[in-house]
């Protein structure tokens, strides 16, 4: 295989066509995705989000809370996570079309947090990020370093995570 | 083991004049050994690292970097993965490759500025990385956490620094080629084409939703697999026939091997999104993509555990210090592609999925590969360059056997434990916090091998600047006549 030109030509051909395939082709099956009716004369779903939870999704990128918590639902007989109680339905792609930056995680040291706001009030979760040990989560971090307006807009991030609004792909899915 | 090299053309002779570097070798010394530095550098900063996460782990609520906001366990995650792959894999396969290339092509390097370039840009731009990492500006893929400015610029300096070997490659004054010389070229041409892609869908035009998820797996794939992976084989491929002097067993086969690699490792990464909100199909695709590297994986240990098997290789290998880091690579590399896999069906995928076993198995390519082969590499490599022995064979015992031993035990640590986990975690009856508990054993055993590698690193880099020191007083006029 003397011949530089063909050399190149042919690894080009070979990382070009999963590129395509996978992604550009991905990107035009599901780039159009948004808000949906999730049921007769529902409300659009997923949810907006706030500029609260907006400026929370900072605070949860600084602090590195991605290196130990996921954010999506496996659909049953994919894992524990509905037997678990992390979600009523798996996660469907819709679920993230309004999200900036997608933040599916790739490790749990915590639990799946893709519907945290649906199932913790917004108290238990001050308590939990100032004094983890005193809610019974010894592993977490106890952020006291975080400043009240970070806090603020960090609790408000995680209780607008939710995905529990019907959705037909994950009827399909399940 | 011996800190002398079978291969040494000139035994019996004063060590200035064993190792006199040939032209070609004067050439690179100032590029190779800028990049080689600086990865050895920076792999002590994550060694070090390793330790802080590692003891954060097993305490974290109440441990030493509680009230310390830059050691946050998140952050010191992503500095030592970005530093541990971007700081030690590329710069020292910067060296690497150019010197391999540079020998099989018989190429001087003439414009070692512009290689002096790029590999000063690539670490002022890693630091300055580092530097927002820690003050806590990360986005939330791995590898591609640090700002997105830091991309171009890593960009650029690769072009300047690793488009060298490519030059090499096409002024070679032989038309034959070696596979070494077509991985490095193939692995020299993906990595900032793949880099460069994925930063554009995930940080600067980023892509829709899940499709970005899609993009890093993607990225990930080649990372390891065509740049890590391809680099570290090409060194492999050249050392072990010239050091063990004899033919690469099957030979012929190697064309197939290269092919399907490069075909169909980029087609692995959705294997690793298996059960997330990324279309059916293409999670299939993965999967069969990930059976399919079977083949490659299986030449290549037909390949190398074929040479290293015959006519005492084992043996010769035992004491030589390049082949007997060299050896523990193939090894680990046949079991990383095994297991890479076996573990990428839908079953076992589910059991191990979130858990630290895919940490194991990076963990098996990026330390039990390629950094031993880049270890084993740069045995050879630095005498020949400096014009000196390593000046301590206690500090090679050390180097091998703290090595070795860290990486049993974090490997153990991260694929046992990343399965016991799994199963635990597929029985709802087990709590969380059980399960938590569970793994604090590990979390100790892992700090104990965390210290073990940093002692390891240590003693290499005792080791490396002691025989740059005894270069620089050889090199002294009128020491030598």
């Amino acid at each position: 295989m003397p011949n530089l030109n063909f050399l190149l030509l042919g690894v080009f051909a070979a990382i070009a066509s999963p590129f395509a395939a996978l992604l550009l082709s991905t990107q035009g099956q599901l780039g159009e995705l948004g808000r949906a009716i999730g049921e007769e004369s529902g409300p659009l779903s997923p949810a907006l989000e706030t500029g609260l939870a907006i400026q929370g999704r900072s605070v949860y990128l600084s602090l590195g809370c991605v290196s130990c918590h996921t954010q999506q639902v496996r659909p049953a007989g994919q894992g524990s996570d509905i037997a678990r109680g992390y979600g009523q339905r798996p996660s469907v792609a819709r679920d993230y079309s309004l999200q900036p930056l997608v933040l599916l995680g790739e490790r749990r040291l915590g639990p799946d947090l893709a519907n945290y706001g649906a199932r913790t009030p917004r108290n238990d979760l001050v308590a939990l990020l100032t004094d983890p040990a005193s809610s019974g989560a010894v592993w977490h971090p106890a952020y006291r370093f975080v400043d009240s307006a970070s806090l603020t807009a960090l609790v408000a991030y995680l209780t607008t995570l939710r995905q529990d609004y019907a959705s037909p792909e994950a009827q399909l899915k399940k | 083991m011996t800190q002398d090299n079978p291969s040494d053309p000139s035994p019996g002779l004063r060590p200035r004049e064993r190792f006199r570097p040939t032209r070609i070798e004067e050439a690179l010394r100032g590029p190779f050994l800028l990049a080689f530095g600086s990865a050895l550098f920076w792999l002590l900063v994550a060694s070090v690292l390793t330790v802080v996460t590692s003891l954060g782990l097993g305490s974290l609520s109440g441990g030493l970097f509680r009230d310390h906001e830059f050691l946050t366990h998140g952050r010191v995650v992503a500095v030592q993965h970005n530093l541990f792959i971007y700081g030690w894999g590329c710069n020292a396969f910067f060296a690497l490759n150019l010197w391999l290339l540079a020998q099989l092509g018989r190429f001087e390097l003439r414009s070692a500025w512009l290689a002096h370039l790029g590999g000063a840009a690539w670490n002022l731009a890693l630091a300055y990385g580092v530097c927002r990492l820690f003050a806590g500006e990360l986005n939330g893929y791995a590898l591609l956490e640090m700002p997105r400015e830091v991309g171009p610029v890593l960009a650029g300096a690769f072009l300047l620094i690793a488009l060298w070997p490519i030059v090499a490659y096409a002024r070679r004054p032989t038309g034959n080629a070696f596979v070494s010389q077509w991985l490095v070229v193939g692995a020299s041409f993906v990595f900032p084409l793949v880099f460069l892609l994925t930063q554009l869908l995930v940080l600067w035009q980023p892509a829709s939703g899940v499709v970005q998820a899609l993009a890093h797996g993607w990225f990930i794939a080649n990372l390891r697999w065509l740049w890590l992976g391809a680099s570290a084989l090409a060194a492999v491929y050249y050392f072990l026939p010239k050091l063990l002097e004899r033919m690469i067993a099957g030979y012929t086969l190697t064309p197939v091997a290269f092919w399907s690699l490069f075909l169909f490792a980029g087609w692995t990464g959705p294997a690793a999104l298996v059960g997330s909100p990324v279309p059916l199909w293409l999670q299939s695709t993965g999967i069969v993509a990930a059976a399919l590297m079977l083949i490659p994986v299986v030449i290549i240990a037909i390949n190398l555990l074929g040479t290293l098997s015959s006519a005492g290789g084992w043996a010769r290998a035992w004491n030589d210090t390049t082949l007997r880091f060299l050896g523990v690579g193939i090894v680990v590399f046949t079991a990383y592609g095994l297991l890479a896999g076996i573990t990428a069906f839908r079953g076992p995928s589910a059991l191990l999925r979130f858990t630290s076993f895919d940490k194991g198995l990076e963990h098996l390519l990026t330390y039990g590969f390629v950094t031993m082969v880049i270890f084993g590499a740069a045995y050879f490599i630095l005498p020949r360059l400096t014009g000196t022995l390593w000046p301590s064979a206690k500090l090679v015992h050390v180097h091998f056997w703290s090595v070795v031993l860290g990486l049993l035990g974090s490997s153990a640590v991260w694929l046992v434990g990343g399965w016991q986990t799994g199963r635990q975690l597929a029985d709802v009856a087990i709590a969380y916090p059980v399960i938590l508990r569970g793994e604090s054993t590990g979390f100790l055993v892992l700090t104990l091998s965390s210290l073990l590698l940093l002692i390891g690193h240590l003693a290499f880099a005792l080791n490396v600047l002691g025989m740059i020191s005894k270069s620089l007083v050889l090199a002294r006029p009128g020491r030598h006549g």
